[in-house]
């Protein structure tokens, strides 16, 4: 067998296809339980993917295994392979902390970095590659802002602690911290579950402009939610993958009868 | 009115210990007064404790009757006090941070639980073991080893420069208050340690910093007011330290120490020490210089235990303001 090398990249650092994902036999098992049963997917650059089901099935799960966050639960164990740009995130040669700067995270309660000010959260990632450069800083942090639909509401409060923002606004903050340090994919853990509708409302419009620069894979126990925003839906069910495809399909057409019980609220 | 009457008896258990604090404050203060009056302002800053002629007959001076030629100043003993607690801070914290993060990050399971065991059963060591230890071993590796080594890397600054003496003094003083306020330190942050939310540290770790990176940005500055709150809590405890500090420190009198292996003496030992040849003073004034000494102890306790308050009110107001 070959060992895994790395896609052409051009070299003016244009790549569209950036960010393609597929998992192939993935297993995941905390101790003897077993949590993940052999999950197959694939997932197209730059869309949007909503991970739907009830609780308990798999799904948030699955969303860690791809930034393998589950390295650092001791009795958490994956099999299979996740493929990331053809390569397998869990091959010997990746190192996880190299991995989670390619795969970023927004979690379901906003997790700033409450000794922080807003400007240094959203370029801590940038920091900890080790880029120092003041001015390098301050754009990116500008750029990440603006992707989060966050920079009008806080451009003349960037030195104050991250902490005073509004829950919905700490929430961007969370995003405009995992964009700042351009990932390929964006896994989000149902990032509007703790925000009133407004918020969510205004996380939700921002999907769709996310996916020109990342792969979006959101957890979401809200169905209309998993509607409005995705180009593509996964159905879990007691650790497996029921059903994906095109998100009108699964909530319109579903091909497999729990799928349609479910969405059509049945159990859940 | 009806007032439940477990709430009476709560409220009035709760009001012994503010009540206790100043019946101690008013108790000491009113044995202490006529040396108050006595020694006015100078006692905190005269050099000389002079008993006087216990002999001869007693003059009264400011209205007070004292021994010939008495003079009690204080100012060696609260510098002896104030160095030697710094010396124990400045070597005790970064150790005990280091234990702390050892304990949360590096072992897990029933090593952590075991050593944290034995971390906490230092604080239990009674002061007259360590004092004895420090008299044993450290006093000899101070003279011997540590002092003479100090002064030829760091002789160029004045503090570690000059005699290293007998081993007796401020270096070791230092050093044993060190050692007795490390497990108060190093448990007290081990706990904030843990407690710091698993999402807080997995949104450091989902955006790439290494482990040692997480404890460095993300931890260790969230238990910022738990380490103030800490090293005053281990600052107490040495600033009030008597026997090991009496044992270690060489005694110093009417000398303020030139280096850091100069012999010195605390407040609170120095009372113990004195105790006895105050109590030959006919006039009573040496024991009552002696109750002004712990009135000037206590007030820098309560000061210090204040403004370690106000540090961490100031902290936490400003995370809470935050989240409202």
């Amino acid at each position: 067998m070959l060992a895994p090398s790395a896609p052409a990249i051009p070299a003016d650092g244009i790549q569209l296809d950036r960010g393609a994902l597929s998992a192939q036999h993935l297993q995941v098992f905390y101790g003897r339980k077993q949590a993940l049963f052999d999950v197959d997917i694939d997932l197209t650059p730059h869309t949007v993917n909503a991970l739907i089901g009830p609780s308990g099935c798999g799904k948030t799960t699955f969303l860690r295994a791809i930034n393998r966050l589950h390295d650092l639960t001791p009795e958490a164990r994956v099999e299979g392979k996740i493929l990331l740009d053809g390569i397998d995130i869990y091959d010997r040669s990746i190192d996880p902390v190299d991995l989670r700067r390619r795969v970023g995270m927004v979690f379901q309660k906003p997790n700033p970095f409450p000794t922080m000010s807003v400007v240094d959260n959203v370029t801590a990632g940038l920091r900890l590659t080790g880029v120092r450069h003041r001015g390098k800083l301050q754009e990116a942090a500008e750029r990440a802002l603006v992707q989060a639909a966050l920079w009008d509401e806080v451009k003349d409060r960037l030195r104050q602690p991250a902490l005073r923002l509004s829950g919905g606004q700490q929430q961007r903050l969370c995003i405009a911290r995992a964009l700042a340090v351009e990932p390929e994919v964006l896994l989000m853990d149902e990032p509007t579950s703790a925000l009133d509708p407004q918020s969510t409302a205004r996380i939700e419009d921002l999907l769709g402009s996310l996916k020109q620069q990342v792969t979006v894979i959101i957890v979401t126990h809200n169905m209309q939610q998993a509607a409005r925003i995705s180009d593509t839906t996964a159905f879990f069910l007691a650790g497996s993958l029921v059903e994906l495809g095109p998100t009108d399909a699964i909530f319109t057409n579903p091909s497999d009868p729990r799928t349609e019980a479910y969405v059509t609220g049945r159990f859940g | 009115m009806k007032f439940p009457r477990v709430q009476t008896v709560l409220t009035v258990i709760a009001a012994v210990i503010p009540l206790a604090l100043l019946a101690i404050l008013l108790f000491l203060g009113s044995y202490a007064w006529p040396a108050i009056r006595f020694n006015g302002l100078g006692f905190l800053f005269k050099l000389t404790w002079n008993l006087g002629n216990l002999y001869a007959n007693p003059v009264t001076v400011a209205g007070q009757v004292v021994p010939r030629g008495a003079q009690y100043g204080i100012l060696v003993f609260i510098a002896g006090t104030l160095l030697s607690s710094a010396i124990a801070l400045l070597l005790a914290v970064p150790l005990s941070i280091g234990i702390a993060v050892f304990l949360t990050e590096a072992v897990g399971g029933t090593l952590r639980e075991l050593l944290s065991f034995v971390v906490e059963l230092l604080a239990g060591v009674p002061s007259v073991v360590y004092g004895l230890w420090g008299y044993a071993v450290l006093i000899p590796l101070v003279a011997h080893q540590i002092g003479p080594f100090l002064r030829s890397a760091l002789g160029f600054l004045p503090v570690f420069a000059g005699s290293v003496g007998s081993g007796y003094g401020l270096l070791t003083a230092g050093l044993v208050l060190a050692l007795m306020v490390v497990p108060i330190i190093a448990s007290t942050l081990r706990d904030a340690l843990l407690h710091v939310p698993i999402p807080l540290k997995e949104g450091a770790y989902a955006l790439g910093a290494t482990h040692h990176e997480v404890v460095r940005e993300v931890m260790l500055p969230a238990v910022r007011s738990n380490l103030v709150a800490a090293s005053i809590l281990g600052l107490g405890r040495a600033l009030g330290e008597t026997m090991a500090v009496l044992m270690v420190s060489g005694g110093a009198l009417n000398y303020l120490p030139h280096n850091i292996y100069s012999p010195v003496t605390t407040m609170a030992a120095f009372i113990l020490s004195q105790l006895d040849s105050a109590l030959t003073d006919p006039t009573g004034m040496a024991v009552r210089s002696l109750a002004e000494i712990a009135v000037v102890l206590f007030l820098i306790s309560l000061l210090v235990n204040l403004v370690a308050r106000l540090l961490i009110w100031q902290t936490e107001r400003r995370s809470r303001v935050a989240h409202g």
